[in-house]
């Protein structure tokens, strides 16, 4: 897996990635800006808008009709958040030509001139966003920000991280908050999303049976709505190790009611380290932990306890921070805590064996290898690489750091791991 | 072995049913780093009455049986758990029930072999003990639990209940707290020992394969037993009317959700395919994201996405569903059943037709990629007496006519519920 990069002005980035293994292709943009409370409910509207149409495709239906003709193409327009930014995430994925009966199209072409025209040519009217569409996408932002506590699981472990971050960038639900949508105005908010097509990072993959990437850099340039783009110094947080330097050591416990038929636990652990490298003994760290089946969450709060179904635990790279998340019985919620408390005291203590350590990094790297055989893994991971100010990893690197990790320096992290937050959500 | 080719994929599937009457499919991936395996016995939560073979009298077990046996098929007797094991191998190992089979699989890069030994290992040797299959129950408990806590599963649930009297499709997979209770291991093991038969069972490989040698490695790990002859399955008689139209239930939501069902007579054995893409057509031009209604409602504020369209279909059993959230269900439930007179009246439009037929024909050719799809696509249509080859090359003959005729037949309005569940 080769990302080839073409600078195509400055802040504006085509990556090349030729493979022949799948039977699509995969484009993709990413619009990179500062996660902010100001702009974070804005950006959330303006993903929501650029899906209703373009100039040339002022409808809905419309695009649905265009993407269904081009042999079921996928798109989407999603929103992440990665470290300190929000990121606009466009997607389209065809079929490859190859497997299209009769015919001489060159569907990629067709996708790449197509995403550009969604991101960067909206449909509007004097100067604003489609009042009726303005209007309509209010309110169905209005409804995902609400629709949060449906997914109880999920809600749970973004209140934790509200909770963990409060008063940071990352602490901001990716999709805003309901008392900013009244505040928005159309003509302002197009005038803004002008500012973020100007200023925001963009990075363009495509992904497939495709030319090289000359031929590719030049059907952008000579695309009609990314010649317009300039350069620009991309205003965003590029991610590092940040040292959260809390001052109270205390942990914060938040509990919370909702018709709930299992109680969802969720632990926030601070990571209190400063070199980049030491990011993946964290790696292993967390799959020890709660990253598999043989982990400690797993054996001990599962297994053997019998408390959990769910039992498990996640490292958010980009934020340095692992997550546990158990499902429980609500009146079982001290048992389940002072296990999980215990497991976390044993890592300390280096009560796991070698063998726990070996088979750690086997789930890592099993993992890692599989990014070889996903499309849009292959996106993800090149586009992480990218959002890394300090490093270009290549995935075989990442193995050999990964396998470098000893059981003394998973001893010496975990001196430097604590509980930050514990959240539970009850009935 | 046998070998189906399918031009417009570019794939093969090999084919061997050996004498003991276990079927092997292998589809070859060139250049693909993953391989994955997938065993799996034609026994899910539908099959709680049926003949032993070789006995005479029916017998009924408790709900939620085929799903446990699942669970406890991991633990050995000499102490070790397969998943632990399979993990240890770096490999990525699962088990799943659904309505009408349970399977065991693992994929992963390094240690197939090794890996492969402790899966045949594993479903051959079941070891249940009075006190292994007490302690699952906390486990299954806490599952059945999260499930509860997930509208989703409960507005599908009461849809299938809205639609069916007897069939036991209407039960939750898991069984119920109550039910498992009564789960003792002498019931596993006559249900193992009935349905875990090679004859009964699929396995179905994808990966960078050489066929005949994965074959012979098979082969080497299968323990001796013989076919055991048909297991007679009886299912209750099934009336061909609804039970009711509407069901609601009340749970915290920020928005209804809500299942609209239609229930279709079980399908004839050659019409599967041919229905099952006649389906999805219909579904796409009446609800799809390119259509009037779509737009109308979307545009009116009472839906904010397209519903999800299932056709599931089994031994005994037929349904069509749409699945979305509203402001307004009922008014969704009555602008489809309007849109659906207008359809039948009006005829479909060529041109629309055609579009659809195009993007379902991609989204098949889509299913081709990753190793996971293309194995559990195989072993599913496989139990339903299906080949997924045959999706490719039947759409093509696939014409207005016929879907317009399939519309008129399936579509009733009298066959349709709504289930709702909101605040």
């Amino acid at each position: 897996m080769e990302d080839i990069k073409t600078q195509i002005n400055d802040g504006i980035k085509l990556h090349t990635i030729r493979t022949s293994k799948f039977k699509t292709n995969l484009i993709s943009m990413f619009f990179t800006t500062e996660l902010n409370k100001e702009n974070v409910t804005k950006n959330a509207l303006i993903s929501l808008l650029l899906r209703r149409g373009t100039k040339n495709i002022p409808s809905q239906d419309e695009l649905s009709k265009k993407l269904e003709n081009m042999y079921g193409a996928f798109f989407d327009c999603g929103l992440d958040k990665i470290g300190n930014n929000q990121v606009f995430k466009f997607y389209i994925e065809t079929i490859n030509d190859e497997y299209i009966p009769q015919s001489n199209e060159e569907m990629w072409k067709e996708a790449v001139n197509l995403l550009l025209e969604i991101a960067l040519n909206p449909y509007t009217e004097q100067e604003c966003f489609k009042e009726e569409y303005f209007e309509q996408e209010k309110k169905t932002l209005t409804q995902i920000i609400e629709g949060r506590k449906d997914n109880k699981a999920q809600y749970a472990l973004n209140r934790c991280i509200e909770e963990m971050y409060k008063d940071e960038p990352f602490g901001l639900y990716k999709f805003g908050n309901i008392e900013d949508i009244e505040k928005i105005d159309n003509k302002q908010l197009y005038e803004y999303y002008k500012n973020l097509i100007k200023n925001c990072k963009i990075d363009i993959f495509v992904s497939g049976n495709i030319p090289d990437s000359k031929e590719i850099e030049n059907l952008i340039k000579s695309n009609e709505n990314a010649c317009k783009l300039e350069g620009r110094q991309a205003k965003y947080n590029p991610v590092k190790i940040e040292n959260r330097n809390r001052k109270d050591n205390q942990e914060k416990i938040v509990e919370e009611s909702l018709e709930v038929t299992q109680g969802k636990l969720v632990l926030g652990l601070d990571i209190n380290i400063e070199k980049e490298d030491e990011k993946y003994i964290a790696v292993v760290y967390n799959s020890i932990l709660g990253g598999s089946a043989n982990s400690k969450m797993f054996q001990n709060v599962r297994e053997k306890a019998h408390l959990a179904y769910v039992a498990s635990s996640s490292y958010l790279r980009h934020k340095n921070t692992i997550f546990i998340n158990s499902g429980i019985e609500i009146a079982n919620y001290e048992k389940a805590l002072k296990i999980i408390k215990e497991q976390i005291k044993d890592m300390e203590n280096g009560n796991f064996s070698d063998n726990d350590l070996k088979e750690a990094k086997k789930v890592i790297t099993e993992g890692i290898k599989t990014v070889y055989d996903e499309q849009d893994s292959q996106i993800t991971y090149c586009f992480g690489q990218e959002m890394n100010e300090n490093e270009d990893v290549s995935l075989e690197q990442y193995m050999e750091k990964i396998e470098a990790v000893t059981k003394e320096d998973v001893i010496e992290i975990a001196k430097v791991i604590e509980v930050d937050t514990i959240y539970f959500l009850r009935d | 072995m046998q070998v189906i080719e399918n031009l417009k994929v570019k794939e093969k599937v090999y084919i061997e049913k050996l004498e003991n009457g276990l079927t092997i499919m292998i589809i070859p991936k060139k250049d693909i780093q993953k391989k994955y395996i997938i065993w799996g016995t034609k026994y899910g939560s539908n099959e709680s009455t049926f003949v032993v073979p070789g006995e005479t009298d029916p017998i009924e077990v408790p709900k939620g049986v085929a799903h446990f046996l699942e669970h406890k098929m991991f633990e050995q007797e000499n102490g070790t758990n397969s998943l632990d094991v399979l993990t240890s191998l770096g490999v990525n190992a699962n088990a799943y029930t659904t309505n009408d089979h349970t399977a065991y699989l693992f994929e992963g890069i390094d240690n197939f072999y090794e890996a492969l030994d402790e899966l045949m290992d594993y479903v051959q040797h079941p070891y249940f003990t009075d006190e292994n299959v007490e302690k699952e129950k906390g486990i299954i408990g806490q599952e059945i639990m999260m499930y509860d806590d997930y509208p989703e599963w409960k507005v599908y649930l009461n849809a299938l209940e809205a639609m069916y009297h007897e069939h036991p499709v209407k039960l939750d997979i898991t069984g119920t707290i109550e039910t498992i209770s009564h789960i003792d291991k002498d019931v596993l093991y006559k249900c193992y020992n009935t349905f875990y038969n090679p004859s009964n069972m699929v396995m179905v490989a994808c990966g960078d394969f050489l066929p005949e040698d994965l074959l012979e490695e098979i082969k080497k790990r299968l323990e001796k037993k013989e076919a055991n002859g048909e297991i007679k399955r009886i299912y209750p008689e099934e009336p061909e009317n609804i039970v009711k139209e509407k069901v609601e239930q009340k749970m915290q939501v920020s928005i209804p959700l809500y299942t609209i069902g239609i229930k279709v007579p079980p399908l004839e054995e050659t019409q599967k395919v041919k229905t099952h893409l006649g389906v999805e057509i219909l579904l796409d031009l009446i609800f799809g994201k390119s259509s009037e209604l779509y737009k109308r409602l979307y545009n009116e504020g009472v839906i904010y996405g397209a519903p999800g369209c299932d056709f599931e279909f089994a031994n005994g059993y037929a349904h069509i569903l749409l699945t979305g959230q509203a402001n307004d269900p009922e008014k969704v439930y009555e602008e489809f059943k309007k849109k659906v007179i207008e359809y039948k009246e009006k005829g479909i439009n060529k041109e629309d037709f055609e579009r659809i037929k195009r993007s379902i024909y991609g989204s098949f050719v889509k299913e081709y990629d990753d190793v996971a799809d293309i194995a559990r696509m195989f072993i599913s249509d496989t139990f339903k007496g299906i080949n997924s080859f045959d999706y490719l090359e039947e759409i093509d003959a696939i014409n207005v006519e016929y879907v317009e005729q399939l519309l008129k037949n399936l579509f009733k309005e009298e066959k349709m519920v709504i289930s709702i569940v909101k605040n």
